[in-house]
């Protein structure tokens, strides 16, 4: 017998047929009780491993800090540990049964380089439950995640409670919000490389329209959104009110001389460039309470917000647009004479452009 | 009727100064000129295109041919010719005839605005505004011509010009109001997307007046304390506008010193009334596209109403 073409086209409409009817009867099943045959195990992870690992090439790993430890440690505990467990809590038994289950990454971390964590972070994994960070452009959140991930294999239970500041198990009586928060933002664990700002001295206004910006995500976070998703607006007042007023002392100096290039930028600005003097809105007696204090933040969350307005990616509340246009001709090292200005800077220094 | 567009505030054609009448004499030169000239022609056109009996001897017509074809012509041509080059010194620095100005004021294009800066003069201070030229009547004023961003171009049509204003580079322009008046400059280099709505005022004086007007812009305001001032301190708005006097010297915007006393909101965009003031403030580019200016319309209506009292006030 001679195979014709009209042969193998009726094979082939036999083979679509055919898997048409098998997926219409149910016969597949799709139960995560029985796990995956070891074959399909095998393929899927191999599908994962390869394609991480081509899509991490020529990915640029930025230098790794102290300060983004605390900042990453809190999202962890916050949206992480619940299927992964934490050095602090063993995996819930409620996820172990997840197909494919959430890995202990204890044992796993060591397994990826930094770019490919960097992926697995920034854009979670097709078909795992493992998902994407939850704003897209916030890469450096998902940075500070794998410099925590590579330290997280030789943390134990109180390094890690000590990095988090607090335990997410889920309470929402208001002194445990306040307890949560101070988790983070407590000012004695703050320091100047920390990326996470200070809550004290600023007003409730900003503090107000900063939560609510987080929440209609117009100030893209996927560390503050996780950390507020269950909140209610009458529940962000009232935190901003809890947080708003207390003083703020000075950070420590970190270097003299970026200390009096930000001050004078701070002061005059520099006009041949465009850049205005941020004492002209920020941190004056009478100042319009939407514009925040920046007198006393942690250099490290200064420089990154305003790397952030500078690519136009910070949002932020009803005045995000002015900040936008002041910030827009900052040159590296502007903002780091700037945030070493600032955190520096006592808030009733007087010294003031007007 | 028909020539009520060639007068008014921004018209070469209705000269209030030596350059731009000048020029204005050499026009009327070449119309009248070109219009007896033409005449001519068409009547010879019209002659010649007549039946006639007997041609032309070959004498007769190579005789017309060079009185009227090439000496003619040559004389006409060099007149003018000559004309406009003993012209040209009187509308053009570099070849001055007259007397060094006494005044240099420095005026510099940027997108889309105009910064002015005079310089100190018989005991009155240097200072900086915006956006409106004040002149003495009678006197000679230079202008050093520059550019911040992209290349604009300096003309005031009733005085004379133009002259492009290049980044980088410094030109000199200078000029001779005879008419006192409010006029209209308009940029004359296209330079961006609000192009169209980037012009000055000029506002050409009595010596009185003008001397009095300088001694006051250097001298500044006063601070009254009131709302609106206290509310253009309080959002910011000192970071970019200087009010001299009440604010700090703040350059990054146009100045803002005895605003209520300028024709237009935004170099030329719109009348000065409180209710445009308004709205340029809440939108900025929505008035004038690509204005550097953020939107402010988060801020309370009242708080806008009361900033541009106090804008419009400043007299």
């Amino acid at each position: 017998m001679v195979i014709r073409w009209r042969h193998v086209v009726g094979v082939l409409v036999a083979c679509i047929l055919g898997a048409f009817l098998v997926t219409w009867s149910g016969l597949i099943s799709i139960k995560a009780s029985t796990g995956h045959w070891r074959i399909t195990d095998i393929v899927l992870h191999w599908v994962m491993r390869s394609s991480v690992r081509s899509a991490a090439i020529g990915t640029k790993v930025p230098a790794f800090t102290k300060g983004m430890l605390p900042m990453a440690a809190g999202h962890f505990e916050a949206g992480c540990a619940v299927c992964h467990g934490s050095p602090a809590m063993p995996r819930p038994d409620s996820v172990a049964k997840m197909l494919p289950p959430p890995p202990d990454l204890k044992d796993k971390i060591v397994t990826w380089s930094d770019a490919e964590l960097f992926l697995i972070v920034q854009h979670g994994v097709r078909y795992t439950g493992m998902p994407a960070w939850p704003v897209a452009d916030r890469e450096d959140e998902a940075w500070a995640m794998v410099a925590f991930l590579r330290r997280y294999p030789e943390l134990d239970g109180d390094q890690y409670r000590a990095l988090t500041g607090f335990t997410a198990i889920a309470s929402q009586g208001m002194d445990r919000l306040i307890a949560t928060c101070n988790g983070c933002h407590a000012p004695d664990r703050l320091r100047p490389e920390s990326l996470i700002p200070r809550l004290a001295g600023q007003s409730s206004t900003y503090l107000e329209q900063a939560l609510i910006a987080y929440a209609n995500e117009t100030r893209r976070s996927g560390v503050m959104a996780v950390a507020i998703e269950k909140l209610t607006e009458a529940e962000l007042k009232d935190l901003a009110h809890h947080f708003a007023g207390e003083g703020a002392d000075p950070m420590p100096l970190l270097a003299g001389d970026l200390f009096e290039r930000g001050q004078t930028l701070a002061l005059k600005g520099d006009p041949s460039r465009g850049v205005p003097a941020c004492l002209s809105c920020h941190d004056k007696a009478e100042a319009n309470p939407s514009y925040p204090r920046l007198s006393g933040q942690p250099a490290a969350y200064l420089a990154n917000q305003l790397r952030l307005f500078v690519e136009k990616k910070r949002g932020g509340g009803p005045f995000k647009e002015v900040m936008t246009r002041a910030a827009a001709k900052l040159e590296a090292n502007d903002i780091s004479a700037l945030a070493a200005y600032f955190s520096a800077r006592d808030i009733a220094d007087q010294n003031a452009p007007n | 009727m028909p020539l009520s567009g060639c007068t008014g505030v921004q018209s070469a054609l209705d000269p209030a100064g030596e350059e731009a009448a000048a020029i204005y004499r050499l026009l009327l030169v070449m119309v009248v000129g070109g219009t007896l000239i033409w005449c001519a022609v068409v009547g010879l056109l019209l002659h010649a295109s007549q039946r006639r009996n007997a041609p032309w001897s070959e004498r007769t017509a190579g005789r017309l041919i060079v009185w009227g074809g090439v000496a003619f012509p040559l004389v006409v041509l060099l007149a003018l010719l000559a004309y406009a080059v003993w012209l040209m010194p009187s509308i053009r620095p570099w070849l001055a005839r007259h007397a060094p100005a006494p005044e240099t004021i420095e005026v510099t294009g940027e997108q889309f605005w105009w910064r002015i800066r005079y310089p100190a003069r018989d005991g009155l201070p240097a200072f900086e505004t915006a956006n409106e030229l004040r002149l003495l009547v009678g006197e000679r004023v230079a202008f050093s011509l520059k550019a911040a961003d992209v290349i604009h171009s300096f003309w005031i049509p009733v005085l004379g010009g133009k002259m492009d204003m290049i980044p980088g580079r410094t030109n000199t322009l200078s000029l001779s109001p005879t008419k006192t008046g409010i006029f209209r400059a308009p940029c004359t280099e296209f330079c961006g997307t609000s192009h169209t709505l980037m012009a000055f005022s000029v506002i050409v004086m009595e010596p009185a007046d003008y001397i009095a007007w300088r001694r006051a812009q250097a001298a500044g305001d006063v601070p009254g304390g009131g709302e609106g001032e206290q509310l253009f301190a309080r959002h910011g708005c000192a970071g970019c506008h200087g009010v001299r006097g009440v604010t700090g010297p703040a350059t990054l915007g146009p100045d803002l010193t005895f605003f209520g006393q300028r024709q237009t909101v935004g170099a030329g965009t719109l009348a000065n009334t409180k209710e445009n003031v308004a709205r340029f403030i809440r939108d900025p580019a929505a008035w004038k596209p690509g204005a550097k200016m953020p939107a402010f319309d988060m801020l309370p209506s009242k708080d806008i109403a009361a900033i541009s009292d106090y804008l419009v006030g400043l007299k």
